[in-house]
């Protein structure tokens, strides 16, 4: 009986040595989406020129779904120049979609701080916001040529951060 | 004394039926709706339930719950949608419960081992138990004996 007292010590120790290590190991304000590995949601929405555009036509090509408002300030301002580079010379499709905005709003945007000339969408009822589980401005997607989302970024996109994503997608700048 | 910790185990089973078996909760669609969209964490908003919020989000989250109900969802189906955007995150309360009542189970069970071992000590160790009637005798004489 005296030696169960002894493999007690290690029976309690071990796991909650080892709770305390993964715990600890954990960033408990990262947050993942479980998109990821999932086909990317569908949509259908107006651009803010009143044009129809589908998710089907973007079928066997790798995008970006980048969330953003024109309220969002400085995050939406300060990656405005690395989605714009994307689009221009990683030759990458981007989509914009307006997060809780006005069309007005998000063309005054576009017109001070540049339009690199990608879709633009004006998602009224925030539908595919709820659809990707948005939680603010800016977010971003990386979905793969088969539809699949390799990758999320939660907050403003650094051309570091946009290298690494578009790689998960098979683009490379 | 006995007698009293049966009838307060007895009492605390009563109680612990009486919550478990505690009838269903009503389950009208405005009823259910409006304790799914409690149980929801608003997406744009710190620390609000999707009912106690205005935002856009939580209007439209509402308006799904609706639609969900009134499709023929269950309360877990229309939990799951939302899960599988946002995550276990967007519930308030998580949906399994072992990893918060595991503290609740190791203290008890550590307060129970701790006393069986004590009750055990003694019990077990204790001088007075070793003592034979024969001894016992003896002492109770010597002890007369010095009060005399």
């Amino acid at each position: 009986m005296r030696y169960l007292r002894w493999l007690l010590i290690p029976a309690v120790v071990i796991p909650l040595g080892w709770l305390l290590f993964t715990g600890f190991g954990r960033d408990p304000t990262e947050l993942t989406s479980p998109l990821i590995g999932q086909p990317a949601p569908e949509w259908r929405l107006r651009n803010l020129d009143g044009d129809l555009v589908a998710s089907v036509d973007l079928v066997g090509e790798p995008y970006v779904v980048n969330f953003w408002a024109s309220w969002c300030i400085p995050a939406c301002v300060d990656e405005h120049p690395v989605l714009a580079d994307a689009y221009e010379n990683a030759g990458v499709t981007v989509v914009g979609m307006t997060y809780q905005d006005t069309v007005i709003d998000a063309q005054v945007f576009l017109a001070r701080y540049g339009d690199a000339g990608y879709e633009q969408l004006f998602d009224e009822h925030g539908w595919v916001a709820i659809d990707f589980g948005v939680t603010g401005p800016p977010e971003t997607y990386f979905v793969d040529a088969d539809g699949i989302v390799r990758a999320k970024q939660f907050g403003p996109l650094t051309p570091e951060l946009m290298e690494e994503h578009l790689a998960t997608i098979g683009v490379s700048p | 004394m006995r007698w009293a910790s049966v009838v307060g185990i007895g009492l605390l089973a009563a109680l612990v039926a009486i919550i478990l078996l505690r009838p269903a909760p009503p389950a009208t669609a405005a009823d259910r709706a409006e304790a799914l969209a409690g149980g929801l964490r608003c997406p744009d908003c710190a620390g609000l339930s999707v009912a106690d919020s205005h935002t856009a989000s939580a209007v439209e989250i509402r308006r799904q719950i609706d639609e969900l109900l009134a499709g023929g969802a269950s309360d877990a189906e229309v939990r799951e949608h939302f899960t599988d955007r946002y995550g276990e995150w967007v519930l308030l309360s998580p949906s399994a419960p072992a990893w918060w009542v595991l503290p609740f189970v190791v203290v008890i069970g550590g307060a129970a081992a701790l006393a069986a071992w004590l009750v055990r000590r003694r019990t077990g160790t204790s001088p007075v138990a070793s003592v034979s009637a024969e001894e016992r005798r003896l002492l109770h004489d010597e002890a007369e004996a010095l009060d005399a």
